[in-house]
């Protein structure tokens, strides 16, 4: 097993729509004490930095705004994280509390073209996200974490590797209780390499077992079994705002986040969807809800923002969205279309659908049109619209006399222009209930335009039809 | 001589699909040699927004172009038709050998979305032809069309009606269209690397 340990130092900030300028801090709490556990860019130039006391933070920047961890939020997120890294492996696994999550690199290496390659891919993936993360590769969980946390990029292979990169690593990257950790600072021991050599009994006996199991854990030598987690069947994720948002604008970065994520977990179960949902939530109104349909089976998150950007444009929201959720009930296998990159016919098929969808997401679906013919001797009736891109049927050329290009809803003619050639009787049934009987003619106006006319047998009236355009 | 021969190979990889001589224009014939020879590069200029205006309906203002939508739909690729101003009836469509599944038909409520749908089209690279009624005078949209045109190497035809004749068009080629004594009587106002001139063209067809 090789392990890569993605860290988010700030998980708890990311989580968030980014906010304004302005000090911002996410504070924990235990007891009456509230600390500092991360805060953005302008609070750390004010000097504010993780572990402060909340109290003291606010005496040192009295404008600063601060916010309660959820663990709540932060497990909604790193599930939806976990969810796209299936992308990567189909082991995953992740620990809120520290903000780290697992993935079992191993079996994907040769793929991803080494360690290295892999990582930065992963890394730069996340950021696409909005999410800044460190990365640490090694043979145990624990190991992998220790070096994310402690920004060291250099892949670890094997355990004598391992044993070799911890020995100077400093000793406060140990995931073990603060006042062990304290302890053993005051002992004099700086560097994990010297509590290493400790027979483990040795420190059992004067830190309790978790200490050395934890440290056992690190350098293999214990195993350090874990679940993995698995993404369920119906793809559903939630996005609270802090405080409602009405533009469409505000609400563009999570959707972003979600459809990345969310191609993420299509690429890691190879399949595709072709109906997307998005509920949006808000304070004092029903829920809107919106659909995306696409003409192919679709995962590419940039299409898919595109699509439901246009939708947006056109939806009107009743009010602020305080909360929006994306969920994709069923799945379909990827076309074969989306594979072959170098076939120029599929490129064009592709780029139709795309199209088809991006015209249907901005004008509605009935504005998109292909045409078909319907077997009906009246002229109105003898075409139809196709739905859903079924076969329209074959057409033999020079099937039907000749027929005007333009058809229009027939109107009543006062001034009859001068009529060309020999009538065309058209009949339609009785037994359709709708008993026509017409005679069509061509006919030519005084400033020379075609029409195309028919005189009504019963009740003698002429109507124009058609434009021979 | 090398250059020479390393143009000629240029120029046929223009894929020039009829014309009595190689023109660096990419074209489409029209179909009407007369018509043609008037034209930059003998036919209808692909990567360029042509400008259709009917004096009025009727006239054969879209059977001019048909036998060029034909040739598309041969090469199996398809026709757009943006907001047209009535039904484009399939019945005569199958008949004048335009297949059914090769049209498309859009139909968005205003101007400004049916620019927006014929640009989108063009960008994307999908269709053979495109054709779009639009009476905006903006100049800065039709050239924006012009650009997506150049792009494109699809047809694009944008229909105008002749209140537009007063001002200037940023289309590269432009013409109008009257009836004369049962012909389609063309008018190449302007054509960028052909020849403005008037030429009357007759339909084999009765009507």
């Amino acid at each position: 097993m090789l392990w890569l340990c993605l860290h988010f130092p700030d998980f708890p900030l990311e989580l968030q729509e980014p906010a304004d300028e302005g000090c911002l801090a996410v504070v924990d709490k235990h007891g009456s004490r509230r600390w500092i556990i991360a805060c953005n860019e302008d609070s750390k130039e004010a000097g504010l930095h993780r572990g402060l006391d909340a109290t003291t933070a606010l005496s040192l920047v009295p404008q600063l705004k601060l916010m309660d961890r959820s663990r709540s939020r932060e497990v909604t997120a790193m599930k939806a994280l976990a969810a796209w890294a299936e992308q990567f492996s189909s082991f995953i696994t992740f620990d809120v509390e520290r903000w780290l999550l697992w993935i079992e690199i191993g079996g994907s290496l040769k793929y991803f073209g080494g360690a290295r390659e892999l990582s930065e891919r992963i890394t730069s993936s996340a950021e696409a996200l909005g999410y800044s993360a460190r990365t640490g590769v090694a043979p145990t969980i624990e190991a992998a974490a220790l070096f994310a946390r402690h920004a060291r990029n250099l892949p670890i292979a094997n355990r004598q590797e391992l044993r070799d990169a911890l020995e100077l690593a400093p000793l406060n990257l140990l995931a073990i209780p603060q006042t062990s950790l304290e302890a053993l600072h005051e002992i004099g021991w700086r560097r994990v390499g010297e509590i290493l050599a400790l027979p483990p009994d040795q420190l059992a006996r004067r830190f309790g077992p978790t200490v050395p199991n934890y440290l056992q854990r690190l350098i293999g030598d214990q195993p350090d079994p874990r679940e993995p987690y698995r993404a369920p069947a119906i793809y559903r994720r939630r996005f609270e705002f802090s405080a409602p948002v009405e533009s469409v604008e505000s609400m563009l970065f999570p959707l972003r986040r979600l459809l990345g994520e969310l191609q993420g977990y299509l690429r890691g179960r190879d399949t595709a969807l072709q109906k997307l949902e998005l509920h949006f939530k808000h304070a004092k109104h029903p829920a809107t809800r919106l659909e995306i349909r696409t003409t192919a089976p679709q995962r590419d998150a940039v299409r898919l923002f595109t699509l439901l950007r246009e939708t947006l444009d056109r939806t009107p929201l009743p009010s602020g969205v305080e909360e929006l959720s994306l969920l994709v009930e069923q799945f379909v296998p990827i076309g074969d279309t989306q594979l072959d990159l170098f076939d120029a016919a599929p490129k064009r098929d592709r780029s139709w659908n795309d199209l088809l969808d991006k015209l249907k997401a901005r004008l509605g679906n009935v504005a998109v049109k292909r045409l078909g013919l319907a077997d009906d001797h009246l002229p109105e009736k003898a075409w139809c619209v196709v739905r859903n891109d079924e076969a329209p049927g074959t057409d033999v050329p020079g099937a039907y006399p000749e027929r005007p290009l333009w058809l229009i809803e027939p109107r009543p003619l006062q001034h009859l222009p001068r009529l060309l050639g020999k009538p065309e009787r058209i009949e339609s049934g009785w037994w359709a209930g709708n008993d026509a009987k017409r005679d069509y003619y061509i006919a030519q106006t005084p400033e020379g335009a075609r029409w195309w006319l028919y005189r009504d047998a019963g009740s003698s009236s002429w109507f124009l039809h058609g434009i021979w355009a | 001589m090398q250059s020479s021969k390393a143009l000629e190979q240029l120029l046929r990889s223009f894929q020039i699909w009829r014309g009595q001589e190689i023109a660096p224009v990419r074209a489409c014939s029209t179909g009407y040699p007369e018509l043609d020879g008037l034209l930059p590069g003998q036919g209808w200029p692909l990567n360029s927004l042509i400008e259709l205006i009917p004096m009025m309906e009727g006239i054969g203002e879209l059977r001019l172009i048909v036998p060029a939508l034909k040739k598309i739909c041969q090469q199996g690729r398809d026709i757009v038709f943006v907001r047209p101003p009535h039904l484009p009836y399939p019945p005569a469509l199958s008949n004048a050998g335009l297949p059914l599944n090769r049209i498309l038909l859009i139909e968005p409520d205003n101007d400004e979305n049916a620019r927006w749908v014929a640009e989108q089209t063009l960008r994307e690279g999908a269709a053979g032809a495109v054709l779009l009624w639009s009476d905006s005078t903006r100049n800065l949209a039709l050239r924006r069309l012009q650009l997506a045109a150049q792009e494109s190497g699809a047809l694009t035809f944008l229909y105008r009606s002749p209140g537009v004749l007063d001002g200037a068009s940023p289309a590269p080629v432009r013409l109008v269209l009257s009836p004369q004594a049962g012909a389609l009587r063309v008018e190449v106002l302007k054509a960028r690397g052909g020849r403005a001139s008037t030429l009357s063209l007759h339909f084999h067809s009765a009507a």
